[in-house]
């Protein structure tokens, strides 16, 4: 790739063509957020553990102090207002269902405005991304999400002032999404480019026209069956794409074929086939003895075992939990606001004490 | 297409490093969003240019410009565009930090005392090209490209810099807004307001550039936006149906003087010093119909 030489103009004779998956490799989607389970599943037990510990010292700091403050209540109640008796941090179970929960807001909010899907998907994207590396114990979802959407409308495009974004929005305040715009950038590590399956699932739409819609191919596919099937596989996206682990884990034109594939395999597999061993009827005399088409039959194979990985991870997705994000928004309440947890306490133990 | 699934992932980026790193030696700009100052890295002693965006300055928070530049910036590495090198934050400031390139194409072309020789030009189109060919392989669309915007490296390596106006080549039924490049680089298609356009109006500002590298002055130079219109197309003709079928209906074609297009005498007068090789990539790349410019 030119990308890395900075040292002379190279020699433009008997280059290598660059291809779009060397251009994907290059992108920061690839090198910054692609990843495997495992690494996705390591990389958010990590941030959950940062931020218990983050919550802890910041509850311990307030206990300290209310304990100073208050040094009867502490030795009356001893058992009642132990520091582990307190503390109720969010598991990392807990925080993903908390997540989960969050995340359909989005399309709410951003139906409310009227936002096109590409900004839609990519502020569920800065969403979903903030949070690998960032604890809802650190940052309360809310006005994150907010902040993800304000900065993903401006980084598509599609700008909205400060005041109309947080004039229909209750509790919110300009300062609160100002504030948190320049760290969301920065957890974002500073790349906003998003390459959603959209695009590709309309590329793969028009090319399958071009391949398929030959009547000596297959009298049973026309251009409404395409089309249907690219209506349903678009709904099927805004199903599982956004709330799924599927962007961090294949690329966008996987997860678009994987969309079509779970609606009509028989097309989508005939599709691919056509793509992949189109020589193989063609080449009768063969020069090599690795032929194009085993490689193409090699490339397939991967390809639908890719596929198939896919659709299985899109739809793991867990229901969001509305009574369980209940009660981990009050954990997660206490969590970032340990001193009301601790006086709450205190409040109802004197309360307790004085009627009895 | 891919179709093996991602790898892990190897390479951490190199962003958040605190000012340590760099030194700001020298104040040298200061544009409408951002300050611009000399400086280097501490370890390497390399030179740098560090772009300070004020983002507590906007009411709308982070500048839109601001937001392009790292945006596209972070994506596109290549000998013919600016490197980004870093991106760090002090208080309330983004900091981007940029390769140093003291030097631009309106520089050169303004310095009479400059010959350009012949191939001289040649490198700096074709390196010119070769950056917006890698911007538009990335479907992205620089939207400002003019000398001022076009700058050279210490070791004669021109880049493109300057992405504040750039966007992503999206979906096709997007609307795209015609007020974009600067006024003498403007394409016919943008003059005459369309909201649907593609790589060639990048293509166009490449070649009204390389018209103003043989002239040494600029080749289409507006007063205004309506003068823009009258002065493009006294040089190079107006375009009819014939030329550029539907270009009537767009939306600012209307009342427009009819100017015959230039005849190839005419053009090998006003550029006497160009071969018929660079009439015929002068003449390829300021086509009026975009669709037949050459990409």
């Amino acid at each position: 790739m030119a990308g890395t030489n900075n040292d002379k103009i190279e020699p433009t004779l008997k280059k290598k063509m660059i291809s779009n998956d060397d251009l994907y490799r290059h992108s920061s989607q690839y090198n910054f957020w692609s990843f495997t389970e495992e690494q996705l599943v390591n990389l958010r037990k990590q941030t959950n553990l940062k931020g218990q510990k983050i919550a802890k010292d910041k509850f311990q700091q307030e206990y300290t102090n209310s304990k100073l403050s208050n040094p009867e209540i502490f030795d009356k109640f001893q058992q009642e207002l132990k520091e582990e008796n307190l503390l109720n941090l969010i598991s990392y179970e807990e925080e993903l269902t908390f997540l989960d929960f969050y995340i359909q807001n989005i399309t709410t909010s951003c139906n409310f405005f009227k936002m096109p899907t590409q900004v839609r998907l990519t502020a569920s994207s800065f969403f979903k991304k903030f949070y690998l590396n960032n604890s809802v114990m650190e940052y309360h979802p809310k006005n994150i999400l907010y902040t993800c959407i304000f900065l993903a409308a401006k980084s598509e495009n599609y700008f909205i002032s400060i005041e109309s974004f947080v004039k229909p929005l209750s509790k919110i305040d300009s300062e609160h999404i100002l504030d948190l715009e320049y760290i969301v950038l920065q957890s974002l590590k500073f790349t906003l480019m998003v390459h959603h399956p959209i695009r590709p699932l309309y590329g793969i739409f028009l090319d399958s026209q071009a391949e398929l819609l030959h009547p000596q191919i297959n009298q049973d596919i026309n251009i409404d069956k395409l089309g249907d099937l690219y209506n349903h596989a678009r709904e099927w996206l805004n199903k599982y794409y956004m709330i799924s682990d599927v962007a961090f884990l294949f690329t966008p034109p996987q997860i678009a074929l994987a969309s079509m594939y779970d609606i009509d395999q028989k097309i989508t597999e005939n599709y691919l086939k056509r793509k992949f061993l189109k020589n193989e009827k063609l080449t009768t005399i063969k020069e090599e003895p690795e032929s194009t088409e085993d490689v193409g039959r090699t490339q397939l194979t991967t390809l639908i075992e890719t596929i198939q990985k896919c659709i299985s991870v899109a739809k793991q997705s867990h229901v969001a939990d509305r009574e369980a994000s209940k009660e981990i928004d009050r954990k997660c309440f206490y969590a970032l606001n340990p001193k009301n947890l601790i006086d709450k306490r205190i409040k109802k133990l004197t309360n307790n004490k004085e009627s009895t | 297409m891919s179709v093996a699934g991602p790898q892990p992932t190897v390479q951490l980026p190199s962003v958040s490093t605190p000012l340590q790193n760099y030194s700001k030696d020298k104040k040298v700009g200061e544009g409408t969003y951002a300050v611009v100052y000399l400086g280097k890295q501490i370890t390497t002693k390399r030179n740098i240019a560090i772009k300070e965006i004020k983002t507590g300055l906007f009411k709308d928070g982070l500048d839109m410009s601001a937001i392009r530049e790292v945006k596209y910036l972070q994506e596109l590495k290549h000998p013919n565009v600016i490197e980004l090198v870093d991106v760090f934050s002090t208080t309330n400031n983004l900091n981007l930090v940029l390769e140093f390139l003291p030097c631009d194409l309106e520089m050169l072309i303004k310095d009479k005392s400059i010959v350009f020789k012949s191939s001289d030009i040649k490198s700096w189109l074709l390196m010119t090209l070769r950056g917006v060919h890698h911007c538009h392989r990335n479907f992205i669309l620089h939207r400002d490209l003019k000398p001022n915007n076009l700058l050279i490296a210490p070791d004669g390596h021109l880049k493109l810099a300057d992405f504040g106006l750039a966007r992503s080549l999206g979906n096709p039924n997007e609307n795209l807004s015609s007020n974009v490049v600067t006024r003498w680089y403007r394409a016919p298609e943008l003059l005459f307001g369309s909201r649907h356009y593609t790589g060639a109006i990048d293509i166009w500002s490449v070649g009204i550039i390389f018209a103003e590298l043989m002239l040494r002055i600029p080749y289409l130079p507006g007063k205004d936006d309506v003068d823009q219109i009258d002065v493009t197309f006294r040089a190079l003709g107006t375009p009819t149906e014939q030329i550029w079928p539907n270009v009537s209906s767009l939306p600012m074609y209307n009342a427009l003087h009819v100017y015959p297009p230039p005849s190839r005498q005419e053009l090998r007068q006003r550029f006497s010093a160009a071969t018929e090789k660079a009439l015929d990539l002068l003449i390829l790349m300021t086509q009026l119909d975009p669709k037949s410019k050459t990409n």
